[in-house]
């Protein structure tokens, strides 16, 4: 049994091995499963789209680019087995990757900078390991911003903050301490709840005696739903505005047009951001995928942001080699559907936008150009 | 399955072509399911030969794994104290399973699934510990960072310390099944209520079990550590105990080997297949219903049962036997007595006062229409069922709230009015079993000589040419026609030389001529050993063959005692029985 | 004095929710002594039923056809399939609906797609009760479960099949010597016990996000309130459903909700270990 399988694993990887190699290979890391497995297919979806535009302007230095995708919506033993797998044997040269955090340092201990990767997706900041490139939005990005705007244009100046118990919600609302102090705002409460909770209802108390005119939320995926669907039932939507900074078109839609009245999103893609790129990606989508068509979002979405990064940090560089990419990285640029972003340190100023969901749909109100990611390494 | 070191050689062969053959990087991939196959072995070993259903054996991996990143943090993973550190948990964990099992085992939780939940509610509780504690545990994100064991490299050094682990560990479930504690084990998923009369504290073994399968869990964990350079809540959480029991169970949970291969088979196929097949998840699922479905024995059954067909099974060497140790059993002496003892359950009185007493020799039949309480009186004796009130003592030594595992210390054996022997169970190992109960202490549970223990009374038994035991020596005994299931369990009950044998109705279900023999055995074993008997029973042929003395019970009190004849001419007693049938 | 009427309107609706969702795992192991491991699944099945009708234009009420069918049809095909060669193998029967659970899950992504859904409230809007607003839906659903509590309950001591029931759990040997077809009643059981799930989800399901691995809250928080009010009886159910909630509410409003997690989890534990029988014990 175990020679067999041994003799199949080999024929396996020596036909990978004897694959055409001429061509730029690229691992595309996606949830196909899993609490984020819903962000799968929006991500794919961009990730070919970006493959295209990257071959029409020349590929990188001349080689069309071809993706592989893995799936890492699992733990992070099984996820950096299909990293080792493409790595090792698929030839892959660089990775884009949009997942969690802690696949993200499981991923980081396996490359030790040997191979350019690109994270994408909405995170706490703080990722300074060589080799590693982070475009997606960090809290600092998401509410330096937008927590003043709120104070002057919705009069928020009370926030509770509520998120789920791990890493990213808690540094969030320590980011968003420091910023709604310095914006002359006050914090009235801070909660977190464990992932996967369903009964929000001694919270919605504290929050209406706390007298909130704001409230932070940032819990993830179905327990945002929920917390937001009780949190109008309850009528609370009167006293407090919402801003969430992980509520994407599909949380929105869960949450359901009923429920949302003054609920704002903060990050750097939306659907109907109003701009001649943004239209075009989302036409490009439908013309592409037809039915099939994922909704577009900004967690999927940032996948093609990740390989117009590594497209850029190629070409600059004159090829995939890390340390090559590492001696360009600072200042390279590149465009996609949420504007011009620009690597400062390895990570991105990018324009944010902020969006009112109130109608069900999300409507940009208003946007920020060139917000700095708050991480500095050293 | 050959011998042990021939299924050893075979493993180590095929575990040190990996690297060989797949390269560093294949080792590497099939390291991690080897150390989810040790986990997943636990798991086997926990499910298969203790009987019960750990739902969260991740709380072993994951303790394992957290403490062995923390320490080789700090220790920047100097070889001997990080060996030293994972033996430390991984007896730390034992412990905490052996105290765990013992106190939910020795309440009234069996082994059905209130335990498996309790496991289930503890990995939660676990789970969300290690998520929400970011200053002991690096929360979601993990504890990484850390230098591996002695600065092995994961793609190569390291896989061999992962050889050196999955050989122990399974050479040491081979040999748990060829020693006394293997078959102890057997017996417990066989027949639980028979092992206790045996004198076996099932809480006791079951804590063993757990003990070792925390133990083995643990150490994989720590491993684990070395391999991923980071562990994160995953290792400790729900998913992964759940993938452990899928992976025993598709594997084979009753073989020492086979939740290895489920684990390295399903795992590396998922591995590999998860991005290129469509629907892989469904399948796996599809064939874990399959298995819970048709193949109980899992895929170790298909295997064992194509070596068979080759002529590869096991082939049992005979032993010459060793004489046997004196039993605990024996030595006790005295006089049975009941005193004004009552038991009642709900509202129903079944033991109303009863009194009684059986001489320390000799033989007392304790008769009695239905429902006049006699077996609930022998559960009284055997502590089986709590009493309200009375004492019952042997010699002078108080019985009650003693435990039924107590029992056959005390001097006391029963056999049960429906036969139960170890029905899995070859006759052999049957009475293997039956010779070390009330012999045996804890070190010769760990070797192998006990196995081969033979005493005066069995052998007398098994040398009586109306005893067709040794014919069916390698017989299943849920094979047995009833009648031989009735002499084997009489066998069962005085293989320890008991002084007090209760015996309830032992001749139901047998042919005139099988009661014939059964009455001359007992009658033989009562004059060899000058025991006390105590049977209950409606064939009055056999209460005139054997009868000592009779006792009448009637309404949870004795009617009457004395000599056969005095019973028949007492008028209370006539009554009884002619109104007593209707 | 508004704090504490808010505090027992939410912790009856969690004693109340909490008990419409177990009372089908409940009645499936009360009456034939199977863990239904994919009982969340069936749960998870009947929230999609308004979601079906909202897409397909259909009025609110065509939820509850919609649901019936979906729900039975799948709970029929899983009895005669894989449950009904398991009745009295406890083990297998909880690992084979857990592999079921896997399976009914990953079907529901194919179907119905992983996205989260929304079902728009009946009945929208806010009852004053004193200075406290209370959610309309939520005082229609505790009334509900209440009144529907109560008609089973009445049902159960009264009617034939009811007595039918006992006697197939009190003896299934007895039972059918005496000319009860176990199997059918068997069968019949395991549907309804389904059904109820699917009915269960179908109503709570403006409350909840949908998606489809919602299932697993549901079963583990079924599970516990089964645990503690004993398993396979009515009145056991509510009493555990109210210890659970209570708790749970109560916990999570005094400290956090981190601790009425754990708090429930040590609660069911200590249950297992100290009162397996649960705090309502059938005579």
């Amino acid at each position: 049994m175990k020679r067999l399988l041994i003799t199949t694993a080999l024929g396996l990887s020596l036909g990978v091995a004897g694959a055409a190699m001429a061509d730029v290979r690229l691992g595309v890391l996606v949830p196909d499963s899993g609490p984020a497995g819903l962000f799968g297919p929006s991500a794919r979806q961009a990730a070919q789209l970006a493959a295209e535009d990257i071959n029409t302007a020349g590929g990188i230095n001349g080689e069309p680019v071809e993706l592989i995708f893995a799936d890492v919506g699992l733990p992070p033993a099984q996820a950096v087995q299909s990293v080792q797998r493409l790595w090792r044997a698929e030839g892959v040269q660089g990775f884009v990757g949009m997942h969690d955090s802690a696949v993200r340092a499981a991923i980081v201990g396996q490359l030790r900078g040997q191979v350019p990767y690109v994270y994408t997706a909405v995170y706490e900041g703080g990722e300074c390991a060589p080799g590693t490139y982070v475009t997606g939005e960090t809290p600092a990005q998401q509410l330096a911003p937008v927590i003043p705007w709120l104070a002057e244009h919705e009069g928020a100046t009370n926030w509770y903050l509520i998120g789920n118990d791990y890493n990213w919600p808690r540094d969030t609302n320590a980011a968003a301490q420091e910023i709604i102090a310095a914006s002359g705002g006050s914090v009235v409460g801070e909660e977190y709840v464990p992932l996967g909770s369903s009964d929000f209802d001694a919270s919605l108390g504290r929050i209406r005696a706390s007298g909130a005119d704001a409230v932070l939320v940032t819990l993830v995926g179905g327990d945002s739903v929920g917390f937001n669907v009780a949190y109008a039932a309850f009528g609370l939507d009167a006293q407090a505005l919402r801003l969430g900074t992980l509520i994407e078109e599909n949380t929105l839609a869960g949450i359901g047009a009923a429920n949302a009245n003054r609920l704002f999103a903060s990050m750097g893609f939306f659907a109907s951001i109003d701009s001649d790129t943004a239209r075009a990606y989302t036409d490009r989508l439908t013309a592409q995928f037809g039915a099939d068509a994922a909704q577009p979002n900004g967690m999927g979405q940032s996948v093609y942001d990740g390989l117009m990064l590594m497209a850029a940090l190629g070409n600059a560089a004159g090829s995939l080699d890390s340390d090559a990419v590492a001696a360009v990285a600072d200042g390279a640029s590149f465009s996609s559907p949420r504007g011009m972003a620009t690597l400062d340190g390895n990570h991105v100023a990018q324009t944010i936008y902020l969006a009112d969901g109130s109608s069900g749909a999300f409507e940009v109100v208003t946007s920020f150009d060139a917000v700095p990611s708050g991480v500095t390494c050293d | 399955m050959g011998s042990i070191v021939g299924v050893n050689l075979a493993l180590l062969a095929a575990l040190l072509l990996v690297p060989v053959l797949g390269g560093a990087f294949f080792a590497w991939q099939i390291g991690l399911f080897l150390i989810y196959g040790i986990a997943a072995q636990g798991v086997g070993f926990a499910w298969g030969r203790g009987g019960f259903l750990p739902l969260g054996n991740a709380l072993f991996f994951g303790l394992g794994a957290y403490s062995a990143a923390a320490v080789l943090r700090v220790t920047d993973g100097a070889l001997l104290v990080n060996l030293l550190a994972m033996l430390i948990t991984a007896l730390a964990c034992g412990a905490l399973a052996f105290g765990l099992a013992v106190l939910l085992f020795r309440g009234r939780i069996g082994s059905g699934p209130g335990f498996s939940l309790v496991t289930l509610a503890l990995v939660l509780i676990a789970g969300q510990i290690a998520e929400t504690t970011p200053a002991l545990t690096g929360g979601f994100n993990g504890l990484s960072g850390y230098a591996p064991l002695a600065g092995l490299d994961p793609f190569g050094a390291f896989y061999y310390v992962i050889v050196a682990l999955v050989m122990l560990v399974s050479c040491g479930f081979l040999l748990i099944d060829r020693l006394p504690a293997g078959l102890i084990l057997r017996g417990l998923v066989a027949q639980e209520g028979r092992l206790e009369l045996l004198g076996f504290a099932l809480h006791r073994v079951k804590g063993w079990a757990f003990a070792v399968s925390a133990f083995v869990t643990s150490l994989a964990g720590a491993l684990y550590a070395s391999h991923q350079g980071i562990v994160t809540p995953q290792a400790i959480g729900f998913a992964l105990s759940a993938e452990l029991v899928i992976w025993a169970a598709v594997g084979g949970r009753m073989s020492p080997l086979g939740p290895l291969l489920g684990a390295v088979v399903i795992g590396w196929a998922s591995a590999t297949l998860r991005d290129t097949v469509a629907w892989w998840e469904v399948a796996v699922a599809a064939v874990f219903l399959l298995v819970i479905l048709f193949l109980p024995g899992g895929a170790m059954d298909l295997v064992n049962r194509a070596l068979h067909r080759l002529g590869l099974g096991p082939r049992p060497k005979a032993l010459p036997p060793l004489a046997a140790p004196a039993s605990r059993a024996s030595t006790a002496t005295g006089a049975l007595e009941l005193s004004d003892v009552g038991l009642s359950a709900g509202t129903v009185t079944i033991l109303d006062g009863l009194s009684l007493r059986a001489a320390p020799q000799g033989v007392l039949c304790v008769i009695g229409p239905n429902g006049a309480g006699k077996t609930t009186m022998l559960n009284a004796i055997t502590g089986r069922m709590p009493t309200q009130k009375g004492v019952v003592s042997l010699g002078g030594r108080r019985l009650t709230g003693r435990a039924p595992h107590q029992m056959l210390a005390q001097g006391i054996a029963r056999k049960m009015q429906v036969p139960t022997v170890f029905a899995g169970l070859t006759v052999a190992q049957n009475l293997q079993l039956a010779m070390l109960a009330g012999r045996l202490n804890w070190r010769d549970a760990l070797r192998p000589a006990p196995l081969r223990w033979q005493g005066d009374t069995l052998a007398a038994l098994l040398d009586d040419p109306d005893v067709p035991l040794a014919a069916a020596w390698l017989k299943s005994a849920e094979h047995l026609p009833q009648g031989h299931r009735q002499l084997l369990e009489l066998a069962l009950t005085l293989a320890p030389d008991p002084r007090l044998v209760l015996l309830d109705e032992p001749a139901a279900g047998m042919s005139p001529a099988e009661t014939q023999i059964m009455v001359r055995l007992i009658r033989a074993y009562q004059q060899r050993s000058g025991a006390a008997v105590l049977i209950i029973e409606h064939d009055m042929a056999l209460v005139e063959a054997l009868a000592s003395e009779v006792a009448v019970l009637h309404q949870g009190r004795v009617l009457a005692q004395g000599t056969l004849a005095v019973i028949r001419a007492d008028p209370q007693v006539t009554a009884v029985y002619a109104g007593g049938h209707k | 004095m508004d704090t504490l009427v808010l505090f027992t309107l939410n912790a009856t609706w969690q004693i109340a929710a909490l008990a419409l969702m177990a009372l089908g795992l409940a009645l499936v192991f009360g009456l034939l002594r199977i863990m239904n491991m994919a009982h969340g699944e069936f749960v998870m099945l009947g929230a999609y039923a308004p979601v079906l009708a909202a897409q397909l234009g259909l009025p609110a009420l065509a939820a509850v056809p919609i649901c019936l069918m979906m729900v039975g049809l799948t709970a029929w095909l899983v009895e005669r399939l894989v449950v009904r060669h398991l009745y009295a193998r406890m083990f297998d029967s909880l690992l084979a609906t857990w592999a079921l659970s896997i399976l009914m899950r990953k079907g529901a992504e194919l179907v119905f797609g992983r996205q989260f859904r929304n079902v728009a409230s009946p009945l929208d809007g806010v009852t004053q009760i004193g200075a406290i607003g209370y959610p309309s839906y939520r005082l229609a659903v505790i009334a509900l479960v209440l009144a529907g509590g109560l008609g089973l309950w009445l049902w159960y001591r009264r009617s034939a099949t009811g007595l039918r029931l006992k006697a197939m759990v009190d003896n299934p040997a007895l039972a059918q010597a005496v000319g009860i077809n176990t199997a059918r009643l068997s069968a019949m059981a395991f549907v309804s016990g389904c059904l109820m799930a699917g009915l269960a989800g179908m109503l709570l399901a403006p409350t909840l996000s949908i998606s489809p691995g919602m299932g697993l809250d549901a079963l583990i928080r079924s599970f516990f309130a089964l645990i503690v009010g004993g398993l396979g009886s009515l009145e056991g159910l509510a009493l555990g459903a109210s210890v659970i909630g209570g708790l749970q509410s109560g916990l999570s409003a005094a400290f956090t909700q981190t601790a009425g997690y754990l708090g429930v989890l040590s609660l069911a534990i200590l249950f297992l270990w100290r009162y397996p029988d649960g705090l309502y014990r059938r005579r």
